[in-house]
């Protein structure tokens, strides 16, 4: 019987090619459109989250402190929960990597009498902490400390980042809802579409003594084949435009290289268009009265 | 096997059947007569439950209708043959398949189901239009469809609404020959018509129906 069933399924998909042929490629847009918006947010989170490794708290110190002083505020913020690695950089150490970074325009700091640079602390933070409440909250705990003058982390950079982030990732969320919804009701509406198609074959079923299941059945069968190849298109979408970004785009724009396609969504796309399509024909069969 | 008690049927604007009472033994071969828009039609789709009564109660073999639940009722119909007045083919299916469609819904081996299919169609001897589709097929040879898809599943019952409607007097005559022969079988068979010629001497109880009121019985 469920081989009769995928026999109906295939020759109703056939005989109503159009109408659902118009579906898999809405299903198909529909689906592409999700998968770029989840490529967008998955490669900003991969951007977002590599900035932890880079990103340091500066403290700079009250000139002349005392050895015990710097000491004790070096063991007073490794108390701190989010402080993964501190170093303590003198105010020598300090001028001669800024000559060693200016190079070959070093020649600016001569005629300087006194190293015009303070003592300093560089404090590394665990990746997993750094936002900007945290590093804000730190600095402003550190700020406390006597000896501590000024404390420098790049306050607006790490806000951008963050709110670029929450940005991406909320218009993402949104644009997946609105997006799943729309394609549930174009599978639903196509699977009710096809059973009114076909209202008076599924009486003569009802009369010949076709349970419920041999009747809904077939429309399963269509709904979840709609969705796999809505899947399917939107993958192959998915791939064309991925490489074409990557050889043709990143020529141009080499940023377009750091561009990450997880290999998961291969296997999603197909999954969530099978899933969508089932969910749609049952949602569809499930409110008609027959 | 069937019994209608004290059975009324309304529609809108008018009563079909009215307080009509009578029952059917296992084994009978059973005429159902009346002028059109008699009931006839009617009774038949209560029998198979595509009507429920307004009152009185239906029992058909170990179904009743005051008791069954919706679920159960496709199984009723798999025990019932029903040979509709307007053939109910299906027309994107070939003669094969809509005679088979009986049985697949029944889930019946395919091996057994062409074998059993082509019997039927045999019996009716539309053997050779196979791969015809409905619509190429006279009114007739789409009434002998019909009795075929009724008959392949050996039901208990066979109900024929008008089933000579469409053929001439001998093709008529070779249609009851075929319900004779199932009713010797075991089966139930009741056929209604407005054509008295059918049941003249069969021998057969004939029941009337006078404008959805029950009109006693004769003997054809």
């Amino acid at each position: 019987m469920a081989l009769y069933s995928f026999k109906l399924a295939g020759l109703s998909l056939l005989r109503e090619k159009w109408i659902n042929l118009l579906s898999i490629i809405t299903l198909g847009a529909g689906l592409l459109i999700t998968a770029v918006t989840l490529l967008s947010v998955y490669n900003v989170n991969i951007a977002t989250k590599k900035l932890p490794e880079k990103f340091s708290v500066m403290l700079y110190l009250r000139d002349n402190l005392p050895k015990e002083d710097v000491e004790g505020i070096i063991t007073g913020a490794k108390k701190e929960y989010a402080v993964e690695k501190i170093k303590y950089i003198p105010k020598d150490e300090a001028l001669k990597e800024l000559r060693d970074t200016l190079k070959d325009t070093a020649y600016v700091l001569e005629g300087l009498g006194e190293n015009p640079l303070p003592d300093s602390i560089e404090i590394r933070l665990k990746s997993e902490t750094v936002s900007p409440e945290t590093v804000r909250k730190l600095s402003d705990h550190l700020k406390k400390i006597n000896g501590v003058d000024e404390i420098v982390y790049g306050e607006k950079f790490l806000s951008s980042i963050y709110s670029l982030r929450f940005g991406v990732e909320t218009v993402g969320i949104i644009l997946v809802i609105i997006m799943s919804v729309g394609m549930l009701f174009v599978c639903y509406t196509t699977v009710k579409i096809l059973f009114y198609r076909r209202e008076k074959e599924i009486e003569t079923y009802k009369l010949l003594g076709a349970t419920k299941s041999f009747i809904r059945a077939p429309f399963f069968i269509e709904g979840a084949l709609i969705g796999l190849s809505g899947g399917l298109l939107s993958l192959a979408g998915v791939l064309t435009l991925y490489y074409l970004i990557i050889l043709k785009l990143s020529v141009a724009f080499p940023i377009f290289h750091a561009i990450v396609f997880p290999v998961r969504l291969s296997f999603c796309l197909p999954l969530a268009g099978l899933s969508i399509g089932i969910t749609g024909a049952a949602i569809a069969i499930g409110r008609i009265r027959y | 096997m069937i019994r209608f008690d004290e059975v009324s049927k309304h529609y809108d604007t008018h009563t079909a059947l009215r307080k009509v009472t009578f029952s059917i033994e296992k084994g009978e071969m059973v005429f159902i007569t009346g002028p059109s828009g008699s009931g006839k039609s009617t009774l038949l789709k209560l029998i198979y439950m595509a009507e429920r009564p307004d009152e009185g109660n239906i029992s058909v073999s170990e179904w009743d209708t005051n008791t069954v639940r919706e679920s159960q009722i496709p199984l009723l119909r798999r025990n019932i043959g029903v040979v509709f007045q307007d053939f109910r083919l299906l027309g994107n299916r070939d003669i094969f398949e809509n005679v088979a469609l009986s049985l697949r819904i029944r889930g019946v081996e395919e091996k057994e189901l062409k074998a059993r299919v082509f019997e039927a169609l045999k019996s009716v001897n539309l053997r050779h239009k196979t791969e015809n589709y409905p619509d190429t097929l006279s009114g007739g040879e789409q009434q002998r469809v019909a009795i075929a898809r009724a008959i392949v599943s050996d039901p208990m019952i066979i109900l024929a609404d008008e089933p000579t409607g469409n053929v001439d007097p001998d093709a008529s005559t070779g249609i009851i020959r075929t319900f004779k022969d199932i009713n010797a079988k075991g089966a139930t068979i009741v056929i209604a018509t407005h054509n008295r010629e059918l049941f003249r001497n069969t021998g057969r109880r004939v029941l009337k129906l006078d404008f959805g009121n029950y009109a006693g019985e004769e003997l054809g």
